[in-house]
């Protein structure tokens, strides 16, 4: 995931920022981190560079 | 979701590319790509979100025509497919994809200059709120197609392992219109279904192909399509 796109995601609970944990990154993207919500603090994983914004219901550890 | 547990095991997602565009499907491949194309174009520079992106086959070819453009899906082993094609096109600067709910996507108000799926609303089993979520983040365009219930699809459509839901114009019409949305343009095409092209050998696929569109260009034809096409404008 590209540090750009920051400037647009947003929590898709409550529509607010989101910050950036990072855990490990390459010269171009994250690959690992974590995005976590400025408001209501739900965290949503990146995972082998791809951000996972699925809500904390349709997680796999939680099938919809 | 019906598609939700389908698609996201390895074995389909691995398949799902050489099984669906092989044959016949080339035809539909290219068909629809052409849609996308009509329907998006001028690309350069525009915003464009994909849902339900799957292996990304769209929201590459898009890339490659300079869109900045998201692809979502909630499969992590379609996304990872399409993260290795975008490498290999050399678009990953300007595209990205992520997982996410179509019904709850994770983007302020307004934000892309056209949002679009493709293969999804036959998958969906909220329609409305998909529509007024596509809506909501987008200022200009949504563009989706649907299958059709008054079609040769719902010969075998019962029968498919994901399901697969069936839409009838005017219900199409009163989603667009729930969603404030202003429908643009309409195609329809593919009097004989998707799965009949699938089936067919590669020697005879193009001449079917040839009857089909000549068939459907006929009122009756257009009528009796399978497949239909929906470009439409935020109010």
């Amino acid at each position: 995931m590209k540090e750009s796109l920051m400037d647009i995601l947003c929590c898709p609970l409550d529509k607010q920022d989101l910050e950036l944990e990072v855990v490990r990154r390459d010269d171009d993207e994250i690959l690992d981190g974590r995005l976590v919500c400025t408001e209501c603090g739900e965290e949503y994983p990146i995972e082998e560079g791809i951000p996972n914004l699925l809500p904390p219901d349709m997680r796999e550890e939680t099938p919809a | 979701m019906k598609g939700q547990e389908w698609y996201q095991t390895d074995e389909v997602a691995e398949e799902y590319d050489a099984k669906r565009f092989s044959r016949g499907g080339r035809l539909i491949d290219g068909r629809e790509k052409r849609a996308v194309l009509d329907a998006l174009s001028p690309l350069d520079g525009k915003r464009v979100l994909e849902i339900a992106c799957g292996t990304g086959r769209f929201t590459v070819m898009l890339a490659e025509r300079g869109a900045d453009i998201v692809g979502l899906d909630i499969s992590e082993e379609m996304l990872q497919q399409g993260r290795e094609k975008a490498k290999t096109a050399g678009v990953s600067d300007h595209l990205q994809f992520m997982r996410g709910d179509a019904a709850r996507l994770p983007f302020p108000d307004d934000h892309f200059d056209a949002v679009f799926a493709m293969r999804f609303f036959h998958l969906a089993d909220t329609p409305a709120s998909f529509l007024s979520e596509m809506c909501r983040v987008s200022k200009d365009q949504v563009f989706f197609d649907t299958f059709n219930s008054y079609s040769t699809r719902s010969i075998y459509n019962w029968a498919l392992p994901m399901g697969s839901r069936l839409y009838a114009e005017s219900e199409v019409l009163r989603l667009l219109h729930g969603a404030g949305l202003r429908l643009r343009r309409e195609e329809h095409d593919f009097l004989l279904p998707y799965g009949f092209y699938r089936a067919i050998p590669n020697s005879v696929a193009e001449p079917f192909r040839d009857v089909d569109r000549s068939l459907g260009d006929s009122t009756v034809g257009q009528r009796l399509s399978s497949v239909s096409y929906w470009d439409a404008t935020v109010k």
